[in-house]
């Protein structure tokens, strides 16, 4: 129960909460500039949040605690999952809970309030984007357990700060084909958990394309804002947790602060450069027709079901 | 080469090895397909020069040589050709001059000739010069509709992998070593490949899930008994080779007699 | 026997045929003559007969240092596919010269029909000659690769169909075949078992009751089941009915006789191997279920049959399934009589084979219905096919009812019983459809349309053996054309009876079909100077 611990939890929680609207105006602004358009400056998420707080919250008539409950509760999960999450450091007093199974919980508890929102608003489209968000959710929870389980099995545990400590003292591990396997397999299903393209586009105004905008269009004001920040949040998460796993150096595993410190700036250079991969890429990608993606989720579950099987059995490891 | 890093590097190999076999079944333009098998025959090349290095033998390095310019270059090379023959307009073949002979002038055929076995004829679209010009056949190109569909199979190839390493365990009971404990991939790829070959609606396809099955056995071959004797390694090379020549010159056939080279539609035997 | 002669006579199967196979393909200015295919299976012959006296006494005799060999089982199954071959030869000449009377045989067809044809028989006699597990599998799949062209060989839906099916599934159940070569292989090593020679049969057969059972029963199985798909037994079999029944009419009867038959050999040599490492009830487990699955399948396709050809390829499956439940005995006596029913069938399908394609280039339809009263209008050809026919469904005095006595004999007395009551009941079943189709071809007297006014008369005079042979029945073929179509008769004319005149088969084409039904007939009767041979043979593949 060190101070420095609960310190870099504060900041890690911080940091995310704080650091997202960054992140999403960067994507947006490599975007711009790589389809040659001016951009909207990289703070752009943040003058819109500030807009959409001032504005007066409206409730449609017929909504019950399902759809004022859910922002609240999506952000707070992702909260959560960031505090639990090894971003920056490995020694917090949360270590010890920081299981995989139940960060995946978290994540998974978001996506369920926010459909029932969506359900809640009685529209067409508030149906028909809960139940296509719950299809790819049905599909992606299997394999993000899987990929991060491959990871485990040579760390013998669950606990995710100990499978980042098992991968920073064992860097060859990352080179194996389950190390490989899991990175291809979780990267797929980061890009679909959080509606990016070639699974969702998030900036979409065509409704009948719309999986995740479609459960959040009747939201307004504040709510709006806790509901886009959360969205945003549990990309930050998600690209978190990736270089964590697959690239953990930098991440302080003692109790000193310059390390929490250099572990945060770390943390943050490397989802930022990540993001920014994300928005180049998906210059280039198009978004897959929505009966062909359980093909691609299949296949990224099937990939991580390899890397599990090739952990236990390659190698000896 | 030390033990380690030769596990390690073996590893790296039959992952990419059983990976691109998943790919196969994962992707539908025939195009890909093909190019990720060439990919395949690459990782499958590196295993024997692996084994070799890590063993001193140099002879399996010129073995590895051999089956890349085997499976990596030429097979594909033919497949591609069969792929550009069955997507061009439907003509005449220009390897035999026996039988019906259809007087084309070239790839695009003339005006007028005399189909005497009912296929059907493509769209055409004049050109200003007088001839016909064929509209090649996009549709060929892709796996339409296979028998069990994508994300099913992929499911199932989890399951065959599954399947593979319960099946071989008395394989690497017999020697352990870091390379017979890559079996289970060779046999993978062996049943995913009969798995493609049963349910794949395109000849080109089944050509290709033909030699997945054949490049899983010559894996397992390899990481088995470090590969069979050089003769029969040049007898069975030879045989795929010449396989593959007869399936490609039979694809161009089909597309001629059939119109397509959708597997289904190849109904006329039956009791 | 020294070491240059049993070099030269074990050499000469294999490369007889590749020379022959060599001067078709090089003759182009003038085209052999198509007698000249006869050298082949003589030179087969000629080398069986010349090794038999030395492997009859069980030794074995090698050359080319190991890589051939000749043992009992070699020298016997030489002796079949020589057998085979030379009527199937003999038969090749009248079918060319049909199919260039009907316009549709070049001179590239009929020299790439030779060259292919010779390739396969050289193929079939590296397979049966070698001792190394893998040069017997690159010659089983040459033999797919050489023939696919000559099941395939017409432009039209059908022969392009049977052609990629034979090619995919036969390819496809070989690799099986060799993953189990591959595994052998793998065990032979671990146990001990030299680089150089762990794919050699006899140092196999040696070592095998060190190999490890798990290993060998899996590798058993998939050898049983690639092996088998190239003889025909469930469940890779669906090639056999669709390349049988597309194929030219010769070459059906070579891969009925010959190219089943050496499948099945591989089978046999790899079951010694199997039955030295894990004993023999694994092995009898497989191939009893292998067999009475084939069996029950072509009895029950047999009874709704439309297609002679097809017909006949079913038979060949029954007949086929027959050698392997014998197999599976595994008794002496079993075995001699399955080596004595691979002969014996061989002999009676290439008659029947044979003459079905004479009838083919008669009658132009390959539907039963379309065929009436044979025995009327072809009495010499009638009377060969339904000789055939009753050979194959087992009667005496042919072979056949000699070994389907003794495999039922072994079977009972090994306590099989019940699966080889079940396999006799499937084999009645097949007996009686069989017959009777036959039957309804030879007898039914009703004439089918032939609205051949007072033209060109129906019959050919008798030509001396040695000339070309062209198309004994290619005059009558033209005559009789018009039963192919059911026409209105020409206004005025009544439609002629059929018995108006007999055809007849010609000396050339009649005599090998009436060399091998004979050849057949005394081998039912006694083997003569070639028991001492399959007693040898049989006890080669464990029959101790």
């Amino acid at each position: 129960m060190s101070g420095v611990g609960v310190a870099a939890v504060a900041a890690q929680v911080l940091v995310v909460v704080l650091g997202t609207p960054l992140l999403t105006g960067l994507m947006r602004q490599v975007r711009a500039r790589m389809e040659g358009r001016a951009g909207a400056g990289v703070a752009q998420p943040w003058r819109d949040m500030r807009k959409l707080l001032r504005k007066t919250p409206v409730t449609p008539t017929g909504t019950g605690p399902a759809f004022r409950v859910a922002p609240a509760l999506l952000v707070a999960t992702t909260a959560v999952a960031a505090a639990l999450v090894p971003l920056a450091s490995t020694a917090t007093p949360v270590s010890g809970e920081a299981d995989l199974i139940l960060v995946v919980a978290l994540l998974a508890l978001g996506s369920v309030a926010l459909a029932l929102a969506g359900l809640d608003t009685g529209t067409a489209f508030g149906g028909m984007g809960a139940s296509r968000e719950m299809t790819v959710a049905a599909l992606v929870e299997p394999t993000i357990l899987l990929a991060v389980f491959a990871l485990s099995i040579p760390a013998g545990t669950t606990n995710l700060p100990r499978i980042v400590e098992g991968a920073l003292h064992e860097p060859a591990r990352l080179a194996s084909p389950a190390g490989l396997l899991a990175t291809a397999a979780l990267a797929v299903a980061v890009l679909a958990e959080t509606g990016r393209i070639p699974v969702d586009n998030p900036s979409t105004h065509l409704e009948l394309t719309m999986v995740h905008e479609a459960m959040v269009l009747e939201y307004a004001g504040p709510d709006l804002a806790l509901v886009e920040l959360g969205a945003q949040m549990r990309l930050t998460v998600l690209l978190g947790l990736l270089a964590s796993l697959f690239a953990p150096w930098g991440i302080a595993t003692g109790a000193s602060a310059a390390a929490v410190a250099l572990g945060l700036v770390l943390f943050a250079a490397k989802v930022a450069m990540l993001g920014a991969v994300l928005a180049a890429a998906e210059v280039f990608w198009a978004k897959v027709r929505l009966f062909r993606v359980p093909e691609l989720l299949a296949g990224s579950f099937l990939l991580a079901l390899l890397a599990v099987t090739s952990s236990y059995f390659l190698g000896g490891v | 080469m030390s033990d380690s890093v030769f596990t390690q590097l073996l590893d790296l190999a039959c992952g990419a090895f059983l990976l691109t076999a998943v790919v196969v079944l994962w992707r539908r333009e025939l195009s890909v397909i093909v190019d990720v098998f060439a990919l395949q025959g690459v990782a499958l090349a590196t295993v024997p020069l692996l084994i070799g290095w890590h063993e001193g033998r140099w002879d399996l390095a010129a073995v590895a040589a051999g089956i890349a310019v085997l499976r990596a270059g030429i097979l594909p090379h033919l497949m591609r050709r069969a792929l550009t023959a069955t997507t061009a307009p439907p003509h005449a073949d220009e390897d035999e001059d026996d039988g019906a002979s259809y007087g084309t002038n070239g790839p695009y055929g003339t005006a007028s000739w005399d189909r005497t076995d009912g296929a059907h004829s493509p769209e055409r679209t004049d050109r200003t010069d007088g001839t016909h010009r064929y509209r090649a056949d996009a549709g060929e190109a892709r796996e339409t509709q296979p028998l069990v569909n994508v994300a099913a199979s992929l499911l199932t190839a989890a399951l065959l992998t599954l399947l593979a390493y319960a099946v071989s365990r008395p394989l690497i009971a017999l020697d352990p070593s870091p390379a017979t404990r890559a079996l289970p991939v060779g046999l993978a790829v062996v049943l995913i490949g009969f798995f493609v070959l049963t349910t794949r609606r395109r000849a080109l396809s089944q050509v290709v899930g033909f030699l997945l099955l054949d490049n899983g056995i010559t894996a397992i071959a390899f990481l088995a008994t470090s590969g069979v004797p050089l003769i029969v390694e040049l007898g069975v090379s030879f045989d795929v080779l010449l396989a593959v020549l007869v399936l490609q010159i039979l694809t161009t056939r089909m597309r001629t007699a059939f119109g397509t080279t959708d597997l289904d539609d190849l109904r006329e035997l039956h009791d | 026997m020294n070491a240059h002669a049993s070099a030269l006579w074990l050499c000469a199967p294999v490369a007889v045929p590749l020379a022959v196979a060599a001067l078709y393909a090089a003759a182009r200015r003038r085209p052999l003559t198509p007698w000249a295919a006869l050298v082949s299976p003589a030179a087969v012959l000629g080398s069986a007969a010349a090794l038999s006296s030395s492997a009859a006494g069980g030794g074995a005799v090698p050359a080319l240092g190991g890589l051939l060999r000749a043992d009992a089982l070699t020298v016997w199954m030489l002796l079949a596919v020589g057998a085979v071959a030379l009527p199937a030869c003999a038969a090749g000449p009248a079918y060319l010269a049909g199919e260039r009377a009907a316009g549709r045989g070049g001179e590239r067809f009929v020299r790439r029909y030779q060259v292919l044809v010779h390739l396969f028989l050289g193929a079939m006699c590296t397979a049966v000659l070698t001792a190394n597990l893998g040069v017997l599998w690159a010659a089983v799949e040459a033999t797919t690769i050489v023939t696919a062209f000559l099941v395939g060989h017409r432009r039209t839906r059908a022969s392009v169909e049977a052609a990629w099916k034979y090619v995919v599934i036969c390819s496809a159940g070989i690799a099986l075949a060799f993953l189990g070569i591959v595994l052998i292989h793998h065990a032979a090593r671990a146990a001990g078992v030299p680089e150089e020679s762990a794919l050699h049969w006899p140092t196999l057969l040696a070592y095998a009751d060190h190999f490890d059972p798990p290993v060998i029963r899996l590798a058993t199985a998939l050898v049983l089941l690639g092996f088998g798909a190239k003889a025909g037994l469930v469940p890779l079999h669906a090639w056999l009915p669709d390349a049988h029944s597309q194929a030219p009419a010769p070459v059906s009867a070579l891969m009925s006789g010959v190219l089943l038959s050496v499948s099945f050999m591989a089978v046999l040599r790899c079951k010694a191997i199997a039955d030295a490492a894990l004993g023999t009830g694994y092995t009898r487990v497989l191939l009893t279920a292998m067999a009475l699955l084939t069996l029950a399948l072509a009895a029950g396709l047999l009874l709704g049959q439309r297609d002679y050809k097809r017909m006949l390829a079913y038979s060949s499956m029954e007949h086929m399934s027959l050698i392997a439940l014998g197999a599976a005995v595994g008794t002496p006596l079993a075995l001699s009589a399955v080596l004595l029913h691979i002969t014996g069938h061989g002999l009676a399908k290439t008659v029947a084979f044979c003459s079905s394609g004479h009838l083919l280039q008669l009658r132009g339809t390959s539907r039963i219905d379309g065929i009436r009263g044979l025995l009327a209008q072809a009495p010499a050809l009638g009377a060969a096919f339904g000789l055939a026919v009753l050979a194959l469904l087992g009667l005496p005095p042919f072979s056949l009812f000699a070994s389907e006595l003794g495999i039922v004999r072994a079977g009972f007395a090994a306590g099989l019983g019940g699966p080889t009551a079940v396999a006799l009941v499937l084999v009645l079943i097949a007996f009686g459809a069989l017959s009777a189709r036959t039957a309804r071809m030879l007898l039914d007297g009703r004439p089918v349309p032939s609205p051949t006014p007072a033209d060109a008369p129906s019959f050919v005079p008798e030509r001396p053996e040695g000339s070309r042979g062209e198309g004994p029945v290619a005059a009558a073929g033209s005559g009789t054309a018009g039963s192919r179509t059911a026409v209105l008769p020409v206004a005025g004319a009544r439609p002629p009876e059929t018995e108006a005149r007999p055809v007849r088969l010609g000396f050339a084409a009649g005599l090998p079909l009436v060399l091998s039904l004979s050849a057949c007939a005394v081998l039912g009767v006694a083997a003569g100077p070639l028991t001492r041979l399959l007693a040898a043979g049989a006890a080669v593949i464990g029959g101790q």
